[in-house]
């Protein structure tokens, strides 16, 4: 089995390697080249080629018939007393997904003791039935006893796609239940649709530290499963009119399901910075790296009531905690105002903050690729800057801007 | 089963170091080089990779590794921070190399394994105030007393001597004999009558420790003395392809790390609203820098498998040696060129460069006396 | 006690693009790395290895350049190396990749411990190592800062949002690793010059090897299927600002004043 690619044919449009998720096609003078290594033999190429130059044969694959799995599950995680800010997130867009769908949004909440108080949260949020599980066993997340709960009830009620957000919880989660039922399991999403034609979950994220996006679909199993980023997707507006059911559900759950034990949970509630609720982010990078740039910094922040954060670097230097580190291995935010203060803008960083509204970019380095991200650009040293914009925005106070 | 190729002892070497040097050198290196001190826990950081065993047989607690991979780990180290390679160096070749080969089994177990494990830091003396280039001037004497040998005199420029835990001296036993009365010496630190001096200020290599030992009536045992009588000189021109070849490896590794800040800054830095790199000025500096270190980077490859094949190789490293320490010198010059301004800042790495280009100039033989060494082996003289 | 540590080669992301006219990835000047929390996994084990009785088998999964990391493994200290590769294993996703290492290890016989880092940074999924530990019927720590060994069991500190819990789980047991458990250490300059001699054990295994057939494993016995792949882009319509810094500055406090967006408590 082989591509094979006709040359006189061939425009060389570059259509065919754009499309190869495997990079296995390349254009070379103007033709387009078969590296045979790396071919997966998936056919994406065959689609994409519009002078019917590429021919080939690929095995095919027959889809089952899916068509008794209906409704959009959101797990939810609960944190303290409430949710998980996921929780909301996921719903918003599991909402979207089931309108499209005309489907329903159920969202699946484990636990020793829930309340109905927290399922009316649930519902005016976007969920149209809430399924719990009330157990002593699911008082904290454990691997075996969530999983073997969560079995139970996707066998039990067959949907067609599971959100489960990608937080520690649910990366620890996902994957060991995705082995259990055979399921394709999609990691870290940011972005996620219903494709039109075929009616599967369109699941995108990012790979290569952000340097590409991928595509994925999952056409052999049910429940379509993927996590989420969390501070991605959008919550919806609470609607208190919105109806929904609740529903207890039993399951069995022997002690032998789950031989690990928590001896203990230590939660540092002082140091934890809310990053992503902040509305103004203040972030700097590499010149800050020193008592004079993290007060010039701080001074900043403080003028105009944003939360301080900062690139990697500044982190392994000690200037900030990782609780305060953007980015790919930090947190990912998406405030109203990102200040990027001698952040060059590695894609690792942009992949945690390029949601944000509005992104102004403070950097000495013209060609830094942060700017090619960037609402308001000013190509200066931050030195310069800061301090005079901190006065100037101190001289507005008291001149009302309304929000 | 399959037989797949396993990658080459080079090319792991090279990796192993590269990234040593990327994520525990560089981001180290000014601060080294501003604090002026030997950073021991650097060299116990390189002593964990066994890198100063690197050269010597197992039976003695080394890795069994030749030239050519020796080479490959100081251009790596040079390309961080050439006061790290220089005392590697040190502690690899010069430092231990006699002590080995000519050292007693209590020399052995005491001083050189501890040495090869990091454990001790080992200097070579070989230096006097008007005994340099010209060996045969040393007047440090060893003269036999009893069954000892009392050393009266003194050397200079030597590298790790203010934190060196024993060195090897190079001393006359009989001016009659001109060369082949010279003979090196194992002196332990704590021997009394060894005098260090304070460590000297210098351009370059701040973060190697160099300075002065005087000798007044140091009494060592007889089997200090390292190797036949009068085969001093001679014992030394068996490591000198080596040692010139090694040198040869720093100065590329120096090169390299001037040229890729070049090339980084001529694709950063604009001018007239263009980069800089645009410019045919520019580019010729970088075709410059990249075509003399590819010479340097054959020349002295060549000669360490030369070396690993166990022939003489003496033009081919001084060759080397002469070839890449100049390269450097001229990379680390063309740097501070496309740098402008900016090289005259402590702000920036290439100053540094610059200044610790100096040290390949002398280190392993002068520019000067390499030419007279390759004319003369080209039978000019 | 038996260690076995799953150590990735993977394409150091850090240089890695796409050229924008052929939308080629662009591979000159990419370097293959171990993952870098694949390398912590494998000092936690030469680390247990350094006070018990241990043995250290490092696996991987990919193409036949992947023995270069086999080799650093074995290099840092790792006992035995195994290379699965196999056209077959080609384009699999994480449940086909799970397939074919945990088999893999099944073959590979009785263990204590299984380790592995907690996410590839090419394509940061921490799925593998769950997925593993499922089809092993073991129990998994994810995203361990700490790990204790004793009397048949192992304590970890798992790091979570906002804080850390302390698990106990007997053995075996499958941990993901942190950058934070440990500083590797880097391969020492003998067991480099052992590593590439062919008397240092490295076992090569393809599907058969390992008893799958090739629809089990690969693209073929993926149930996820990469649909296409793009280059991100930025698509916000830059404003520069220049002048003076008090220019700039009033600048900046103008842009948010004309789009009615708060600045200041």
């Amino acid at each position: 089995m082989s591509i094979l690619i006709q040359q006189d044919r061939c425009n060389g449009c570059g259509l065919c390697a754009r499309s190869c998720p495997y990079q296995a096609l390349e254009m070379l003078d103007k033709k387009a080249t078969w590296l045979e290594d790396r071919c997966t033999l998936c056919g994406a190429c065959l689609e994409s080629c519009k002078v019917g130059a590429l021919s080939g044969e690929i095995p095919t694959r027959e889809a089952p018939d899916f068509r008794e799995y209906r409704g959009v599950w959101v797990f939810v995680e609960r944190q303290g007393s409430g949710f998980h800010r996921s929780a909301f997130e996921l719903l918003g867009c599991a909402r979207g997904l089931a309108d499209f769908l005309g489907e329903d949004v159920s969202s699946i909440m484990l636990g020793a003791d829930s309340d109905d108080k927290g399922f009316n949260e649930l519902i005016s949020r976007g969920a149209d039935q809430c399924i719990a599980v009330n157990h002593p066993a699911l008082g904290q997340y454990r691997t075996c006893s969530y999983t073997h709960a969560l079995t139970h009830l996707v066998l039990k009620h067959r949907p067609s796609i599971l959100l489960i957000p990608a937080t520690t919880i649910g990366r620890d989660l996902a994957p060991r239940l995705a082995r259990r039922l055979k399921l394709g399991l999609t990691a870290d999403c940011t972005r996620l649709a219903i494709d039109p034609q075929e009616r599967v979950l369109l699941q995108t994220r990012p790979a290569f530290g952000g340097n590409i996006m991928a595509t994925i679909v999952t056409r052999y199993s049910r429940p379509q499963t993927a996590t989420v980023r969390p501070g991605v997707m959008k919550p919806l507006d609470i609607d208190s009119t919105r109806k929904g059911v609740i529903v207890f559900e039993d399951v069995n759950l022997p002690d032998s399901v789950d031989v690990t034990k928590i001896l203990e949970c230590v939660m540092n509630i002082e140091s934890a910075t809310n990053l992503s609720e902040a509305g103004i982010i203040v972030a700097g990078g590499r010149p800050i790296c020193s008592e004079q740039g993290m007060s010039v910094l701080k001074e900043f922040a403080e003028a105009i009531g944003a939360e301080v954060a900062c690139t990697r670097v500044v982190v392994e230097e000690g200037f900030m905690s990782t609780d305060r580190q953007v980015g790919q291995t930090g947190q990912t935010v998406r405030p109203e105002i990102y200040f990027a203060c001698g952040i060059s803008g590695a894609v690792q960083h942009r992949a945690g903050m390029d949601g944000s509204r509005y992104i102004v970019a403070i950097n000495r380095d013209p060609d830094a690729p942060i700017f090619e991200i960037a609402d308001v650009a000013v190509v200066a040293d931050i030195y310069q800057i800061l301090p005079i914009l901190t006065r100037t925005i101190k001289d507005y106070k008291g001149l009302s801007i309304t929000c | 089963m399959t037989r797949i190729p396993r990658p080459t002892a080079e090319e792991m070497i090279r990796k192993t170091f590269a990234r040593f040097t990327d994520d525990e050198i560089i981001p180290k290196a000014r601060e080294m080089d501003e604090a002026g001190k030997f950073p021991r826990w650097m060299f116990e950081k390189i002593a964990k990779t066994g890198a100063y065993a690197m050269r010597y047989p197992r039976k003695i607690g080394g890795a069994g590794g030749n030239t050519t991979q020796f080479c490959i780990m100081v251009e790596e180290l040079a390309r961080g921070s050439m006061s790290v390679a220089a005392f590697t160096a040190m502690q690899c070749l010069m430092g231990t190399n006699f002590l080995y080969q000519y050292g007693t089994k209590d020399h052995h177990e005491r001083l050189l394994k501890p040495a090869l494990r990091g454990e001790k830091v080992a200097s070579f003396a070989l230096t006097e105030a008007d005994a340099a280039t010209d060996l045969g001037g040393a007047k440090t004497m060893a003269v036999r007393d009893g069954d000892h040998w009392l050393i009266n005199g003194s050397k200079t420029w030597i590298t790790n001597a203010p934190v060196a835990d024993f060195f090897t001296v190079l001393c006359q036993t009989d001016k009659t004999q001109g060369l082949k009365g010279l003979n090196f010496f194992l002196i332990e630190r704590e021997t009394p009558g060894l005098y260090v001096s304070k460590k000297f200020e210098k351009l370059g290599t701040r973060a190697t420790e160099i300075a002065e030992l005087a000798f007044s009536d140091v009494r060592i045992p007889l089997e200090n003395r390292l190797g036949q009588d009068g085969q001093g000189v001679g014992n030394l021109m068996r490591i000198l392809a080596v040692i010139r070849t090694m040198t040869a490896a720093l100065s590329i590794g120096l090169a390299r790390a001037a040229f890729e800040c070049s090339k980084r800054y001529s694709l950063e830095r604009t001018q007239f609203k263009k980069r800089i790199g645009s410019f045919q000025l520019i580019q010729q500096k970088i075709a410059n820098m990249a075509t003399e270190i590819w010479g340097a980077n054959l020349m002295t490859y060549k000669a360490a498998e030369m070396i690993d094949r166990g022939e003489r190789a003496l033009k081919e490293a001084s060759m080397a040696k002469y070839f890449a320490s100049e390269t450097a010198c001229r990379a680390s010059d063309e740097a501070t060129r496309i740098y402008g301004a900016y090289s005259y800042s402590m702000e920036y790495d290439v100053q540094r460069f610059y200044r610790d280009c100096r040290f390949l100039l002398f280190g392993g033989g002068t520019s000067e006396i390499l030419q007279t060494i390759i004319s003369r082996e080209e039978g000019v003289y | 006690m038996k260690l076995v540590v799953l150590i990735k080669q993977i394409p150091n992301t850090s240089n890695v693009r796409i050229d924008p006219k052929t939308g080629n990835l662009v591979r000159e000047g990419v370097t293959s790395i171990m993952n870098p929390e694949d390398r912590h996994a494998l000092e936690a084990a030469l680390s247990i290895k350094d006070h018990f009785n241990a043995v250290v088998d490092v696996i991987s999964m990919g193409p036949p350049q992947a023995i270069e990391v086999i080799c650093e493994g074995l290099a840092m200290g790792a006992d035995k190396g195994i290379l699965l590769t196999d056209r077959a294993f080609a384009g699999a996703d994480t449940w086909a990749t799970s397939t074919a290492l945990g088999n893999a290890i099944r073959k590979n016989g009785p263990f204590d411990l299984i380790l592995a880092g907690r996410q590839a940074i090419d394509g940061d999924t921490a799925q593998i190592g769950p997925q593993i530990a499922e089809f092993l019927g073991i129990p998994q720590i994810t995203c361990v800062s700490a790990l204790e060994l004793s009397d048949g069991k192992v304590v970890a500190n798992r790091i979570i949002e906002n804080g850390c819990e302390r698990i106990e789980t007997p053995l075996p047991a499958l941990v993901t690793c942190l950058a934070s458990l440990n500083e590797p250490r880097y391969p020492t300059v003998g067991r480099i010059l052992d590593s590439v001699l062919e008397s240092t054990p490295i076992e090569i295994w393809n599907a058969a090897d390992i008893g799958v057939k090739a629809q089990e494993v690969g693209l073929a016995g993926s149930l996820t299927q990469v649909l296409k792949t793009f280059t991100p882009k930025g698509g916000r319509e830059t404003q520069y600002l220049e002048g003076t810094p008090s220019d700039i500055a009033s600048g900046i406090v103008q842009f948010f004043v004309d789009r009615q967006v708060r600045l200041g408590e």
